[in-house]
């Protein structure tokens, strides 16, 4: 109950001030964080399920036993089925090759399927597909068949009626059976076509949704029973590029958070150090009126608990708003309807941060005042014991490197950015010590503002080096933070910039190539290159036979066990970099041929081997004389084999190539295949158009977490510069009353914080740099650049920022009268 | 009420041992005033410090109430203190984050007194300082710091009251004022009080002047007690 009271006190008497708002700052910053993330993570996932129309999808070329759906039910999953072919459907004496996608009652379980009623005519959102006995078509498909809504189409032996186009299918992209224009029909209409007999080539698709738990403890029990032939597909293998985003987003926001409980922990030690200093009289004074060492630790650890308790309150409820705000602020983006609801787990984490930054950060330098004597009621200069700097900053270190390992759960990042603070801690000390340490000149220098700022900067040498130290760490948490930013954020614009082409040419003929590429050039849509393509099975690597071969990995297998395309080209292809061996002479026709990397390593392939292909019933011999690397992210054309032109020529070819076609010009395509009718069309501008949807997403979100962090960066300034503010009013006010003006010691103070953040931001961006090369090398796997404009940013930020933190805190010491300060010693 | 037996202090420094109290030997009866005086440096506070039980001697026991506090450790001191002990300063000693009131509460509160408001506001409204009880250090004159002290002092009527220079911050006329505030509460509360001072007028007042020179007590004045306000 005292110990309720003095906290009160304490807060009225405005002594808690910085260290609770510290505290506030570091719950609200890991609760805003943690629930921003967490909203924003399960946000996108859901929007990105939406690519499988469903959690998890179970592909296969056959039905698959009723047993497992069964069991799929009794887990309590959400279930539908797609079933996927290419055949003719008719419309009088107009056919056409279609995409058909029968589909079951449910479906799609995710995402958004879109329906008009008119061809060319933006889509309405619809929960079900077309009843049975009805279809919906692809706008261009109309047209093309001479046909509209209301009237009749051939699938096979069965009719339907088409009564709307289908606008938008969630699942629509990646998918070989995405060739090809739309039909869109019911699975029960599937016996009456005829078109499906046992061995057909189709694809089963049976899509699942559920809770995470379900979803995992369905995939355990299938995984053991799936054959070659069956893949059992989440978002990854959905969408690699945006798997691959997300993945870094969330280390991105968990780094960030890392960062920003490292910064609102050195807060919280510093106004800690500077409250239990303000409080050894307090209890010296306590002590002598009777106070046991127990009551004074009793009533420090209670309040301490209290704080924690109001701390985590109030961070909580600030935390909220925090993400509130970025949710609001990012509405447009979220194109999801519902953002889904929130767990207690930020809250938790937010409560257990307040504790541990309280245990680590504050308890020690408090645990000092038990031992401050009561003698010094009487004699001032007695100090306290003070807990050995060591064993403090060992504290705060075991606090942070814990509290960031179990907030980013990953050991690496947590150990490169332990050692990047290591670093700068050991090489910044340095440095600053020996910059600063006190030499030559005697005397105060009074006698001009730079030159009282630069003998007060190395009077005080140690205590400089180490809030040099503090200040290069927030400064170099800072950089590092934005420059993984920037490389992230440019990274993602890079992959799929504007113009990036969004639809794919197949099957165009050798004698249709020249046409088609003038008609492209002639309606001003940037294409690559034609490629040619031929089909053909990998039957040997050396002597051994393939389907012998043990491989690495299941995926290399599912690659060899179908057809796989193969190319010739005389140059080696744009994008492409060669690793190992030679590319060929021009006008070669020797067997020789280059392979992609990845194949390549999966398969031990390697330069010199020979491998033996059957193309059609045709057998071909080639040796291994180059590997490749290559993108597959681009939207180019791209093969895993390529051969010398002469090699190749005799066997027949169709050409393939990719475009980037406005979203204006859509109808061109309709143009392109009344003219060339056996051309397929993969069109790839919905997923493109998503993939970036989501990337300025999360590209926004993490601009505003990094916004936070600058937050608790300036905190963090703030309660450094203040800590030293004491000793500064003592003396500032000798110098004003011994006659120095107000402007040479407020000059003076300003000139030394900018010099110290000078020199802070100049070591900071050493540090940054070493930190950002290992966190991209090891963590992010990017490929790291040097960033120079740091070197400059570096020292600038510094010199501002606290520079003016300075001005802002010291405007008080030269305000206050000189008696006054006097007075209170 | 006080007995020290044979009390040294020494303490170590660069060049060697330094002796700051040697052979202290003292007994001080329960209501008795002493003043205990010397130059600087003489080991008036550092003798006021040991006998309060806030240090320990190097050598030597103290009895304070009837208990050997030489033998306790810190804890079991600070509860004779708690019981016995108040204190006045030269500098005061108020915590500046709290009231008036909330200071003289203090040493009630920490001792567990119930109704500590009650007798702060009562000591304070003795010292004159009724008005001022929201008032916080700052905002009061050195006087005005000095009666809350003093307030502070016997909010727990303790037994014995030690003071250390209490006027050595405070002009002439208004240590003048505390001085007579001190006896006159001194006198109410038949407390023990045991001051250091430099100036002659305190020392003057007390029935019994030690003079201390070099750590060691050099004289023993006993006097009859003038009648107060004379």
């Amino acid at each position: 109950m005292f110990g309720l009271r003095l906290l009160w006190r304490d807060w009225r008497g405005g002594e808690l001030g910085i260290l609770a708002v510290s505290l506030v700052m570091a719950v609200a910053i890991v609760t805003g964080i943690s629930l921003f993330a967490e909203r924003l993570q399960k946000g996108l996932v859901a929007q990105s399920s939406h690519f499988l129309a469903a959690d998890r999808v179970l592909q296969s070329p056959r039905p698959v036993t009723a047993v497992w759906l069964d069991q799929a039910e009794k887990i309590g999953l959400q279930q539908a089925q797609v079933l996927s072919f290419q055949s003719m459907v008719f419309v009088g004496d107009e056919m056409q090759l279609a995409s058909i996608k029968a589909v079951s009652d449910h479906y799609p379980l995710l995402g958004q399927l879109e329906r008009s009623e008119q061809a060319f005519t933006p889509g309405q959102r619809v929960e079900q597909g077309p009843a049975a006995g009805t279809v919906w078509l692809d706008s261009r498909l109309l047209p093309l068949l001479g046909t509209q809504v209301g009237e009749s189409i051939y699938v096979g032996e069965a009719e339907l009626q088409i009564t709307g186009v289908v606008v938008n299918e969630p699942d629509r992209g990646g998918s070989f059976y995405g060739l090809g224009p739309r039909v869109l029909m019911h699975l029960d209409d599937i016996p009456a076509t005829g078109v499906v007999q046992p061995g057909s080539r189709v694809q089963y698709r049976y899509l699942f949704a559920g809770e995470g738990k379900q979803l995992d403890r369905y995939g355990e029990w299938l995984a053991a029973k799936l054959g070659p032939s069956h893949q059992w597909l989440g978002l990854k293998d959905a969408q690699p590029r945006i798997a691959l985003a997300l993945d870094r987003a969330e280390q991105f926001l968990l780094l960030a958070g890392a960062m920003g409980v490292g910064l609102a922990g050195i807060a919280i030690a510093l106004a800690a150090r500077r409250y239990s200093e303000r409080h050894y009289d307090y209890v010296a004074i306590m002590k002598s009126l009777g106070a046991t060492s127990g009551t004074v630790m009793s009533i420090y650890t209670i309040n301490l608990l209290l704080l924690a308790l109001a701390a985590t309150v109030i961070g909580c409820l600030l935390g909220w708003l925090i993400q509130s705000g970025f949710i609001y602020l990012l509405r447009d983006y979220f194109a999801i309807k519902t953002i889904p609801g929130i767990s207690g787990r930020p809250f938790v984490v937010g409560a257990i941060t307040a504790l541990v930054c309280l245990l680590a950060f504050a308890l020690p330098p408090l645990l000092a005042l038990q031992g401050v004597s009561p003698l010094r009621v009487l004699r001032r200069d007695i100090a306290a014991t003070k807990l050995s700097q060591g064993m403090s900053w060992g504290f705060g270190t075991v606090g942070i490197a814990g509290l960031m390992l179990w907030y980013s759960q990953d050991m690496t990042l947590t150990l490169i950015v332990m050692s990047g603070v290591a670093l700068t801690f050991a090489s910044v000390g340095g440095i600053a010590w020996y910059l600063l340490r006190g030499t030559t000149l005697p005397g105060m220098q009074a006698g001009s503002t730079l030159r009282l700022a630069l003998a007060s900067l190395r009077r005080r040498g140690m205590q400089n080096a180490v809030q040099v130290v503090i200040f290069s760490l927030s400064i170099m948490l800072l950089l590092m933070l934005s420059l993984v930013r920037t490389s992230l954020i440019d990274e993602w614009q890079l992959q799929l910039p504007e113009g990036t082409p969004n639809h794919f040419l197949l099957n165009v003929s050798a004698a249709e190539t020249g046409a088609v590429a003038s008609l492209l050039e002639r309606n001003q849509l940037p294409s690559q290159p034609l490629y040619p393509m031929v089909r053909g099975r990998l039957t040997a690597i050396n002597d051994r036979q393939v389907n012998t071969l043990v491989s690495k990995d299941d995926s290399a297998r599912a690659q060899i066990d179908r057809e796989i395309n193969f190319s010739w080209a005389e140059q080696l292809p744009e994008g492409n970099v060669l690793v190992d061996g030679q590319w060929w002479l021009p006008g070669s026709s020797n067997a020789e041929m280059s392979i992609e990397s990845r194949l390549a390593e999966k398969l031990d392939i390697v330069v010199g081997d020979t491998l033996h292909l059957q193309i059609g019933s045709e057998p071909l011999s080639a040796t291994v004389s180059s590997i490749r690397q290559l993108d597959w992210d681009t939207m180019r054309p791209n093969f895993y084999m390529i051969f010398p032109p002469g090699l190749l020529k005799q066997y027949p070819a169709t050409y393939i190539s990719s475009f980037y076609l406005p979203a204006a010009k859509k109808t061109f395509l309709n143009t392109l295949l009344r003219e060339f009718p056996t051309i397929t069309v993969i069109e790839m501008d919905a997923v493109i158009l998503q993939i970036r949807t989501i990337v300025n997403q999360v590209s926004s979100a993490i601009e505003l977490v990094l916004a936070l962090i600058v937050v608790s960066g300036l905190l963090v300034l703030v309660a450094s510069v203040q800590a030293s503010l004491d000793s500064r009013f003592q003396e500032s006010a000798i110098l004003r009353t011994l006659g120095a003006g107000r402007s040479l010691v407020l000059g003076s103070l300003v000139a030394e914080f900018t010099l110290l953040g000078l020199l802070a931001g100049l070591l900071a961006a050493g540090a940054a740099e070493v930190s950002v090369y290992s966190l991209q090398t090891f963590v992010l796997k990017m490929h790291y650049v040097p960033h120079p404009w740091v070197w400059l940013a570096g020292p600038l930020l510094g010199a501002l920022l606290i520079g003016l933190a300075g001005y802002v805190t010291c405007r008080k010491v030269v305000n206050t009268p000189p008696v006054e300060v006097l007075r209170a010693l | 009420m006080i007995k020290a037996d044979k009390i040294e202090k020494t303490v170590p420094t660069s060049e060697g041992t330094l002796c700051i109290l040697k052979g202290i030997e003292l007994e001080i009866k329960a209501g008795e005033t002493v003043a205990i005086v010397g130059s600087s440096g003489s080991g008036k506070s550092t003798l006021l410090g040991l006998l309060a039980g806030l240090d320990v001697p190097s050598s030597g026991t103290i009895t304070l109430g009837g208990r050997v506090i030489t033998s306790l450790n810190e804890d079991q001191r600070a509860k004779v203190r708690a019981e016995l002990v108040g204190f006045v300063f030269q500098t005061f000693q108020l915590l500046p984050s709290l009231t008036a009131l909330e200071n003289v509460m203090l040493p009630a509160e920490l001792s567990g007194v119930a109704g500590a408001r009650q007798l702060a506001e009562k000591y304070l409204q003795r010292v004159g300082l009724g008005h001022r009880l929201k008032h916080y250090p700052r905002q009061l004159s050195g006087g005005e710091q000095q009666r809350v002290a003093i307030a502070r002092a016997f909010v727990s009527q303790p037994k014995i009251l030690f003071a250390d220079e209490p006027t050595g911050n405070l002009d002439t006329v208004t240590g003048a004022r505390v001085i007579d505030l001190l006896f006159e509460l001194n006198r109410e509360e038949g407390t023990t009080l045991v001051l250091v001072t430099h100036e002659q007028r305190l020392s003057e007042r007390c029935q019994r002047c030690l003079t201390l020179s070099a750590g060691a007590i050099v004289a023993d004045q006993h006097r009859p007690l003038p009648a107060e306000g004379e």
